[in-house]
């Protein structure tokens, strides 16, 4: 017998005497006794478990609400969310006068309005053409 | 209380644990049954004193039952029961303010035969038990689900959360010291 097959002979042997000594049947009857007398131990530990999960999401909520509160730049009401589309040709007419005229008060009356600047005189295509030539 | 009455074999460890976890306490007594003698041996070959294996082969069942919910069917739910064993174990050696080394029960040994190779026996075996207990926790760990239980190194793995890779390292470094250790 070399030295490893005579070290896991002996390895297996180990224990083999408190196995054949220990009463099965009674080692269930008292684990399923213990485990009766404190059932709610189980519904404990869940509890705990949901509770913790609950506070991690309260506090990963409240974390983001935070951030976002002191990252985010606040927005300037007074720019019409018409200047930033892409296309003047999804724009009413309406529309168009309305950043036309927030757009002149923002840079002053420098613009190249037409002689007779008055917005509400102007038709669709050449409040497009003005704001075209505000872009460059 | 009523004698639990143990099933016949062919209802699965996982099958049992789920009908324990719907409030059925024979399947509980079922896998007591079933695991019991693996659990006392492994227990009593990491060092656990002979006078203590049934209590700690207890408190590991009870232990074992209140966490299955944490049991995914990783490995076995033999070797994850010995790892809570080995758990167990470890809790008690803090209670106990020591790791006792103990002297093998009597009748581990064969009384039968020839009178020396019986005391050869008993010494190689009072070195092996010695050493173990000198071992570091994860080499005895690993060299009793192996050696002992003849587990293979990716059910260790996956009960004690490492490698296959890692495990194979700390068994051979286990047998080393113990060959060492028994001469």
């Amino acid at each position: 017998m070399n030295d490893d097959t005579k070290l896991e002979h002996f390895a297996k042997r180990l224990g083999a005497a408190a196995a054949e000594r220990l009463d099965v049947d009674a080692t269930a009857r008292n684990v399923v006794a213990a485990l009766r007398r404190q059932p709610a131990r189980r519904r404990t530990w869940i509890a705990v478990h949901w509770m913790r999960v609950a506070a991690a999401v309260v506090v990963l909520l409240g974390g983001g609400l935070l951030v976002r509160q002191t990252v985010t730049v606040p927005v300037d009401s007074e720019h019409p969310d018409h200047l930033v589309a892409d296309d003047l040709g999804d724009l009413t007419t309406e529309q168009l006068k309305d950043v036309l005229e927030r757009f002149d008060e923002i840079v002053g009356s420098s613009t190249a309005l037409p002689d007779s600047s008055d917005l509400r005189e102007l038709d669709a295509q050449q409040l497009r053409d003005v704001l075209r030539s505000l872009e460059g | 209380m009523a004698h639990p009455q143990l099933r016949t074999e062919t209802a699965s460890d996982t099958g049992l644990i789920a009908a324990w976890q719907a409030g059925d306490e024979q399947a509980a007594a079922e896998l007591v049954g079933r695991h019991a003698r693996a659990l006392a041996r492994y227990l009593s070959g990491a060092g656990a004193p002979d006078a203590e294996v049934d209590d700690l082969v207890q408190e590991t069942f009870i232990r074992a039952f209140r966490g299955v919910a944490r049991f995914r069917g990783q490995c076995q739910f033999r070797t994850w029961l010995l790892t809570i064993g080995g758990n167990v174990l470890k809790d008690y050696g803090r209670r106990a303010g020591r790791r006792k080394v103990l002297p093998l029960d009597e009748s581990v040994h064969d009384v039968t035969g020839d009178p020396h190779e019986h005391a050869v026996a008993t010494e190689v075996e009072a070195r092996l038990t010695a050493g173990l207990q000198v071992l570091p926790r994860l080499q005895r760990e690993v060299f009793l689900l192996r050696a002992q239980q003849g587990l293979d190194y990716e059910e260790i793995a996956a009960a004690l959360r490492t490698t296959p890779g890692a495990a194979r390292v700390h068994y051979h470094h286990a047998v080393r010291r113990l060959k060492e250790m028994i001469g």
